[in-house]
């Protein structure tokens, strides 16, 4: 008799719990917050991330590129630059480095220096030199670290990320997602005219 | 600016023929805490599969409206695929999780380029033999967002599926 009480009490305990559970995996499913589809569509991001930069000086850098050689912000100095944050796993990024690489081309007697940073360094340096040669880019890609990163994107995730910095080194426009190859031209013409030499 | 998003429909999908779990009717809480930059939502609802029998359980998710993830089979062998893992259950042998075709789409500004995504709703199923009782499998979908002119970092979403084998 008392053993059958124990088992009838462990019984209800397991039922008990087993309803618990399902309780528990009713409340925790399906909510999420929303984010606009907006071009560069994290609203919370864009908030936050890289805009604050618009009319300040482009912070300092000094980051390894995929030669390990040591690149730093001031090594552009007087020079119209295209700072271009970018990630293996970002398609809109691929689509748009090729034009980079054109425009580094096409306004390089104008002095136009591209480069591109990457922080999603965990895939490692030889997927990301792999993917550049790919994309047939040779300007610079560096390896951005915690500190930089956050500099520039005040931990917004969306990429691709760019800066658009005068020649006196100060950031005239950030973009969030890959616009029109025209609108990139027009944006890299803009910093060609302004800021002194 | 955000707002929360609410699962209204998912429960009331129609059931498949064969040996695809029964799915019961679930009214979602909203209530709960918000899950930050997530671009996927998981409905957990209860199913109910013949004991000892090959039947596959499935596993609903939502892309986030106005996002699209990889699908399992992208078009880059260099875009990241959404994958699902699945931690052993005592009582539960799964098979490889079987995931739906994806959709060709084109960025606005590369309309010739195609990349294979999943938007909306997408039911991923996952083969088990189980013992007769409740069981529960802990699985990790893994995926990576893009919007229609950004992406956004690879990441996961752990997801708990109760079900029941009779």
């Amino acid at each position: 008799m008392l053993a059958g009480g124990i088992a009838l009490v462990a019984w209800a305990g397991w039922q008990n719990w087993q309803q618990r559970q399902r309780a528990l995996q009713m409340r925790e499913e399906t909510r999420v917050d929303l984010i606009p589809n907006t071009q560069g569509a994290d609203a919370d991001d864009s908030a936050n991330g890289g805009s604050q930069l618009k009319g300040k000086s482009a912070p300092a850098f000094t980051l390894n590129d995929l030669s390990g050689n040591k690149v730093s912000l001031s090594d552009f100095k007087g020079r119209p630059l295209l700072i271009n944050y970018w990630g293996t796993y970002c398609a809109p990024c691929k689509i748009e480095m090729p034009w980079l690489q054109e425009f580094s081309k096409k306004y390089a007697a104008d002095g136009l220096q591209v480069v591109g940073i990457t922080y999603d360094s965990e895939v490692g340096r030889d997927t990301i030199a792999r993917d550049t040669k790919q994309l047939g880019v040779t300007y610079p890609i560096l390896l951005s670290d915690p500190k930089v990163e956050n500099a520039y994107l005040s931990g917004t995730e969306v990429l691709p990320m760019s800066f658009y910095v005068d020649k006196a080194g100060k950031v005239i426009e950030v973009s969030a997602g890959t616009g029109s190859k025209d609108q990139l031209e027009s944006m890299i013409k803009e910093i060609i005219a302004a800021g002194a030499k | 600016m955000s707002s929360r998003f609410l699962l209204t429909n998912l429960a009331a999908v129609a059931l498949c023929a064969g040996a695809t779990a029964r799915i019961g009717s679930a009214q979602l809480n909203m209530d709960a805490p918000a899950t930050p930059k997530s671009y996927v939502l998981f409905a957990a609802e209860p199913q109910t599969i013949a004991a000892n029998k090959k039947a596959d359980l499935e596993i609903r998710f939502q892309v986030v409206q106005g996002f699209h993830i990889n699908s399992h089979t992208p078009k880059s062998k260099f875009l990241v695929p959404t994958t699902l893992g699945v931690q052993p259950a005592t009582g539960v042998k799964p098979g490889p999780p079987e995931f739906p075709a994806g959709q060709l789409y084109s960025f606005a500004f590369d309309p010739t380029g195609k990349v294979d995504v999943y938007a909306g709703r997408f039911t991923v199923k996952l083969p088990v033999v189980a013992t007769a009782g409740e069981h529960t499998i802990d699985a990790t979908l893994k995926y990576q967002a893009c919007d229609n002119a950004s992406c956004y970092p690879p990441k996961t979403l752990s997801v708990k599926i109760l079900f029941t084998a009779k």
